[in-house]
């Protein structure tokens, strides 16, 4: 009988139970597709990092390598299980074609590798290591569908000439936040194209299980090692791996709990309207005897089934939008062996939303038990104006927290792919970056550079910075090595968390991650090596950097007068221009070799590109689900508040009212809270979203995070939302003219 | 003759006052008064649908104003049966599935020996034919008339076997021929012995019952005893009725 009061129930309430199923689905298909995406994707770097056997420490350096050295050091540390020292030979962006289009723009460090006998390898798409033949390369896959690549292209070196033989993935430098991609070669190609590069070296290191990465890499840096250039430990690398793909499913997730959220505050509304509805069902059933919890049971046992198919839904939702989505994860770093697991994974996150939702309804239920048979069966009409208008709410509420979904991915598309986002990356506000990297004589090529600049009168204001290792001695005698940007960093300052740039000699500011790696504050002191002195400098500020591993710092100059050029691992000049000066045209006069030349707005598209796109997507999305939510919930609530003043419709009909004046009566009592709402949403939007995206960014080391809000985007959401709920709320009430004036004269009560 | 039903001093905010009265097993009683003189909250009290602020209500041996809430609704389901004057159903089943829902529940709730769900069937079938309803079994509840669908309700608080039905104006709801076969129903199922407390403003079905309680502001004022009438002479019965009620001032 159950079955059939069952079925009944849901024939005769199609609508509401059909809302049901779809909020229970949607909470479902996001918040699982958010975790098995997540479980994909570490699963497959894990696994990728796994058979590449990836070093836990890695140390690039630029100039002659000491191999005698490391090899006594790796002998002294018992903690070493193997260690190496790769060649990598640093290309001229600009005088490498790859397919048919140059990788003069591109902002990325790219150079030539063999595959090392030991770790570290470099994987083909099925995840063994390839065999390279003479005359072949094989290229990181990234690299594939960005220059439209495929196998029997062409790569140019200079004057010599590569077949692309198959791609690679690369455990350490997938992401497009790693600024280096390494091409596969062999070692005769390798020995022959020598010439055209800059060659550099990775010394990697394999530790024993267990063991402490930082202080291996401080002991490493006390010993004196070459270390000229930049140092990353692995879990750093997972890191970067993990986060470039992994936005697009904190976005997901996001999502997912916003869609919860909304589908708990929908279905409590639909249940509570459910009971109210048949209240005298439920007194009836309790003046026959039947018990609170066996009244409840029937009512749970309605949305144990709906939950039942909405889990269902939701699993099969997610199995068919997991596929496309993680399609880049399955290039970059191959298929995860997790798939069962995977299935697992969405079943129990399915299981566990619907347990959620199950136990809110639960709650909801209670109401029944506080009913006596009396007052269920002759309800007292104790429902104010104000309680009704309070029902009105919850669309407010719909609307806000849709709002909301829609600005966070909107402000942050707008902050990432603004000008100002590389504030965030140590840099400060210039039009134009020229990288001179991969040269003997940095200092030079700077120094001609800087000359030809201050007479150029397109220019507005420059500055050279010069990168140096240096190391630093920390309080328990322990040596570490800093990467310290020298010259002038008043000219574009970035941002600065506490105090202000250094200014003075003995002056220095750390980034964020950097100082709380060292425990200093501003003010705090430091021993500092260079000129083969030990000198004392104050830290003057602390400012956000998500370059490099968030570890960098910045100092006005190293010695007064003294050339630190035998140090300098590279420099960076950062230039403005004049109004009305073109770019690219500009930009054109100072190519040169030796130099990547590139406007900054590019250089954030070449690092964050992907992110950016990702957020792009995820912004569409949010936006979608955001509207259909609206249309759905607001046209919902409107035809299920007319069905419960059904009564009263009808005797405003048989008094003489007309469908337009219930109508619009109707249509105020909605839109009033969608407005109320939608401002709501606007300001938590704005604020909430921003303390949300800046906890996520302070854990990558870029503090006093703010929005870059684009009012006329959020102008044009605001309107876009605001229309549908009005839409919605106008379809919701067209429910009145199917009430005829009679039926409150038929009303038995 | 035994007490089925005894109720004792009992109060209900201001509007039930000092009221104790009992029923014989058997007994046909009609609770009569103007609107708002208390009828149905001292029914409602009395058959443990509502707790009263003050006094006692036995059923037998056992003292209903004592028990839980959940006794309470054990108590309903297989003691207690109740008529309303809305003719309150599940609007999801069928005529013959809302007769049988208390039994089933009932049912459900045997340990051991546990009723043949085709014995409950046919007992709902012999209450309808008696009712004289047979053949509504699958209709809705929106398909019948209001007298049939009131005699199915009757059905329903019988299925069980209760000691005794209570029913608040059964056919307050009805036109006067519905309101005869409805009176039909209960006077015969009485007639076989079950008891029945009854609120009423209708005399001519007071007239029915053995004994008529006359309430006024939540007082018992008086009673009326129509055993010694002739049980069909209704219209002997019913000038009686009349003339009491108009020396209470009705």
């Amino acid at each position: 009988m159950i079955g059939r009061l069952l079925w009944n129930d849901i024939r005769n309430h199609k609508l509401l139970s059909f809302s049901t199923v779809i909020f229970m689905a949607a909470s479902s298909l996001f918040i699982s597709l958010a975790a098995v995406l997540l479980v994909g994707l570490l699963g497959c770097v894990d696994d990728l990092m796994e058979k590449a056997v990836t070093p836990d420490y890695l140390q690039m350096h630029a100039g002659d390598i000491q191999t005698e050295k490391i090899k006594v050091f790796a002998r002294e540390h018992a903690e070493v299980e193997k260690w190496q020292v790769s060649p990598f030979l640093n290309l001229e962006n600009s005088s490498v074609v790859l397919g048919n289009r140059s990788l003069a723009d591109s902002t990325q460090d790219n150079g030539l590798c063999m595959q090392s006998d030991g770790f570290d390898f470099l994987l083909d798409m099925n995840n063994v290591c390839p065999v390279v033949e003479e005359g072949e390369v094989y290229v990181p896959v990234c690299y594939r569908s960005l220059y439209e690549l495929n196998i029997g292209d062409k790569m140019q070196i200079g004057s010599e000439e590569l077949i692309v033989a198959g791609f690679i993935r690369d455990s350490q430098m997938s992401s497009m936040m790693a600024s280096s991609k390494r091409f596969l070669v062999c070692k005769e190609d390798y020995n022959r194209i020598k010439k055209l590069g800059e060659e550099e070296y990775l010394i990697e290191f394999l530790l024993k299980e267990k063991t402490d990465i930082d202080s291996f890499a401080a002991d490493y840096g006390s010993a004196g090692m070459d270390a000229n250039g930049p140092a990353i430990t692995k879990p750093l690398i997972r890191m970067m791996n993990a986060l470039s793909d992994g936005i697009m499913i904190l976005v997901i997730l996001l999502v997912g709990i916003g869609v919860l959220l909304i589908s708990l505050l929908c279905i409590r509304f639909i249940t509570a309207l459910g009971v109210e509805q048949d209240r005298r069902e439920v007194g009836m059933l309790k003046a026959l005897g039947i018990e609170n919890k066996q009244i409840r049971f029937l009512y749970l046992s309605k949305y144990i089934l709906f939950s039942f198919v909405g889990a269902l839904l939701g699993f099969w939702g997610a199995g068919i939008l997991e596929r496309p989505l993680s399609e880049k994860l399955r290039e970059l770093y191959g298929v995860s062996n997790k798939g069962l697991f995977s299935v697992a994974i969405t079943i129990l996150t399915c299981i566990l939303i619907q347990a959620v939702i199950l136990f809110f309804i639960r709650h909801v239920l209670k109401k029944i038990e506080k009913m006596s048979a009396l007052e269920a069966l002759f309800p007292v009409q104790t429902q104010g104006k104000n309680k009704e208008r309070s029902q009105y709410v919850i669309i407010g509420l719909v609307v806000a927290a849709c709002m909301v979904l829609t600005l966070i991915p909107q402000n942050l598309y707008s902050t990432i792919s603004s000008s100002q986002f590389v504030s965030y990356m140590g840099i400060g506000d210039a039009a134009i970056r020229m990288d001179v990297r991969q040269s003997e004589n940095i200092g030079e090529i700077t120094e001609n550079l800087l000359e030809e600049l201050s007479y150029d009168s397109d220019v507005l204001k420059y500055v050279a910075l010069k990168t140096v290792s240096c190391p630093v001695i920390l309080a328990d005698g322990s040596q570490v090595n800093l990467i310290v940007e020298t010259g002038d960093h008043s000219v574009f300052p970035v941002k600065y968390a506490e105090g202000s740039h250094p200014e003075k000699e003995g002056e220095i500011a750390l980034s964020v991650l950097q100082a709380q790696d060292l425990g200093l504050h501003v003010g705090d002191k430091l021993e500092l090596i260079y000129s083969g002195k030990s000198k004392i400098a104050v830290v003057c500020g602390i400012y956000s950097d998500i370059t490099n591993g968030g570890k960098t710092a910045k100092m006005s100059n190293l010695s007064s007068g003294g050339n630190t050029d035998d140090r300098v691992m590279w420099s960076i000049l950062y230039v403005s221009l004049k109004d009305n000066v073109h770019t690219e045209q500009w930009m054109k006069k100072y190519t040169c070799p030796g130099v990547d030349i590139v406007d900054i707005a590019s250089y954030v598209q070449g690092t964050y590109g992907p992110t950016i796109k990702q957020i792009e997507m995820a912004k569409l999305v949010a936006m979608g689900i955001a509207l259909l939510i609206i249309m759905v919930v607001v046209m919902l609530f409107m035809r299920l508040m007319i069905e419960k003043k059904r009564y009263c419709i009808s005797l405003q009909k048989a008094l003489g009212f007309n469908n337009v004046s219930i109508r619009t009566d109707y249509f105020i009592h909605g839109f009033v809270p969608i407005t109320v709402g939608a401002l709501m949403g606007v300001l938590l939007g704005n604020i909430f979203g921003e303390s949300i995206c800046g906890q996520i960014l302070k854990s990558l080391g870029a503090y006093g995070f703010h929005f870059v809000i684009r009012w006329e985007w959020v102008i044009l959401i605001i309107i876009i939302l605001m229309v549908t709920a009005a839409a919605a709320v106008s379809f919701g009430t067209l429910e009145v003219k199917k009430i005829k004036a009679y039926e409150c004269c038929m009303r038995k009560e | 003759m035994d007490k089925i039903l005894r109720v004792e001093k009992l109060c209900k905010d201001e509007i039930i006052k000092d009221v104790s009265v009992g029923v014989n097993q058997g007994e046909m009683v009609a609770i009569m008064g103007p609107s708002g003189s208390g009828k149905s909250t001292l029914l409602y009290n009395i058959s443990g649908m509502d707790q009263p602020t003050k006094g006692k209500v036995w059923l037998k041996e056992q003292e209903i104003t004592a028990l839980s809430e959940n006794d309470k609704a054990k108590l309903r389901l297989h003691q207690i049966g109740f008529v309303f004057q809305q003719m309150n159903m599940m609007e999801n089943l069928n005529i013959l599935d809302n007769i049988l829902l208390p039994a089933i529940q009932a049912n459900k709730e045997k340990k051991k020996e546990r009723t043949e769900k085709r014995e409950l069937i046919d007992e709902a079938a012999r209450l309808m034919e008696k009712l004289s309803i047979s053949g509504l079994e699958k209709r809705k509840i929106t398909e019948v008339s209001g007298g049939q669908l009131q005699r199915a309700c009757i059905c329903r608080s019988m299925i069980n076997h209760p000691e005794i039905i209570f029913a608040d104006e059964p056919t307050g709801a009805l036109n006067k021929g519905a309101s005869e076969e409805v009176m039909n129903a209960l006077m015969s199922l009485n007639r076989e012995g079950t008891t029945i407390l009854m609120v009423t403003h209708d005399s001519r079905m007071a007239s029915r019952c053995g004994r008529i309680m006359y309430l006024l502001d939540g007082q018992l004022q008086g009673e009326l005893m129509l055993e010694d009438c002739p049980k069909d002479s209704f219209k002997q019965r019913e000038e009686k009725v009349n003339q009491w009620l108009a020396k209470m001032e009705w």
